[in-house]
């Protein structure tokens, strides 16, 4: 598991954590449990809004064990934003933010 | 005159008091509202840093520095940023009428504001989505949350401004505190520096005018203090809600 951060500027603050498993899911020859490149656990703090406040804690549970890949990451955060109004960022924001944990390597 | 009216609005005055206390008592006013709205004015004592709902309070407070001067920090219902409670007039806005719109209901809500401060001498505007400017400085945040048809909006009526004390308090990183760092910040906000009873009496005058309501002078009942008590004890004061991110 790879710990990696993020701090990004959409209109308002967005900063990112999150651990995720970058190891190939092969020891030798035998195939182990587990996934490539998810996230394994993630947390989104900032000065935003969102109605309703819990929509946040979906997003962060949603995306857990997505990959970490530009469509992958966006179409989680789109389906989880779908019933909630946010402010200070949108999808495409909230995406740059945690792809930007990559660059952070 | 704002499209929403009320036949009464029910006006609590409750004082100085701890954060935890003041967002207790907002959650207790949320659960209880009934069709009469309540608006809310207060202060803090000890001074308070709140944070917002998806902040992480060790990322945005030096909650060490906080404890050594006898400062609260408190996590807040609603979202937005941190903020520095001092010299300040603080109110909430409690409903089970208001606009749909989020814009719509914040614009509803700092209408009031908006005649306070002009009633008070100064030329103030709505600035989307959430702020209230004077001369293109920010008077007034404000932050909102809805839960099971009830809009709760509170927000900040700055009287004055100690931007070196805010940053001492704040985790700024220090690169950022410089002097024209702090000059930045006093450049972006401003303090009114009318007294505090004044404003309060003011803010009675334009929520009643603004709503075109009569107003209810109460205090808060045996019942909500008491139920107050226990959330602060057991949720506002708690490091289970106030580190939870």
């Amino acid at each position: 598991m790879k710990n990696l951060a993020n701090i990004f500027k959409a209109k308002k603050l967005i900063k990112i954590s999150m651990s995720y498993d970058d190891k190939k899911n092969v020891i030798g020859s035998i195939k182990i449990t587990g996934k490539k490149n998810v996230i394994g656990s993630i947390k989104i703090t900032g000065d935003f809004f969102i109605h309703p406040e819990e929509t946040l804690e979906s997003l962060e549970a949603n995306l857990i064990d997505t990959k970490l890949e530009r469509n992958e990451i966006s179409k989680k955060v789109e389906e989880s934003l779908k019933n909630s109004e946010a402010f200070g960022f949108d999808v495409n924001s909230m995406t740059d933010a945690i792809m930007g944990c990559l660059k952070n390597e | 005159m704002n499209r929403f009216e009320f036949t009464k609005i029910r006006v609590l005055e409750t004082g100085h008091n701890s954060g935890s206390w003041n967002m207790a008592l907002d959650e207790v006013l949320m659960n209880g509202v009934g069709d009469t709205p309540i608006l809310k004015i207060y202060g803090w004592k000890p001074s308070c840093v709140s944070i917002g709902y998806f902040q992480s309070m060790n990322e945005e407070v030096n909650v060490e520095k906080c404890k050594q001067v006898g400062i609260d920090c408190v996590r807040r219902i609603t979202g937005g940023g941190a903020v520095f409670h001092e010299s300040e007039l603080t109110y909430s806005f409690i409903s089970r009428n208001y606009p749909q719109s989020i814009m719509q209901s914040y614009e509803m809500v700092c209408e009031m504001l908006i005649l306070t401060l002009k009633k008070l001498g100064f030329d103030a505007k709505f600035s989307p989505l959430n702020d209230i400017i004077v001369g293109g400085r920010k008077v007034c945040g404000n932050a909102q949350t809805r839960k099971n048809g009830v809009m709760l909006q509170h927000g900040t009526m700055l009287l004055g401004v100690d931007v070196e004390k805010m940053f001492s308090l704040l985790k700024v990183p220090k690169e950022k505190i410089s002097d024209k760092a702090i000059e930045d910040v006093k450049q972006r906000v401003f303090g009114i520096g009318k007294k505090f009873d004044l404003v309060a009496n003011t803010l009675k005058d334009s929520a009643s005018e603004t709503f075109s309501a009569d107003l209810s002078l109460e205090n808060i009942t045996q019942e909500e203090a008491a139920a107050t008590e226990v959330l602060d004890l057991e949720k506002y004061a708690s490091k289970e809600w106030n580190f939870k991110r």
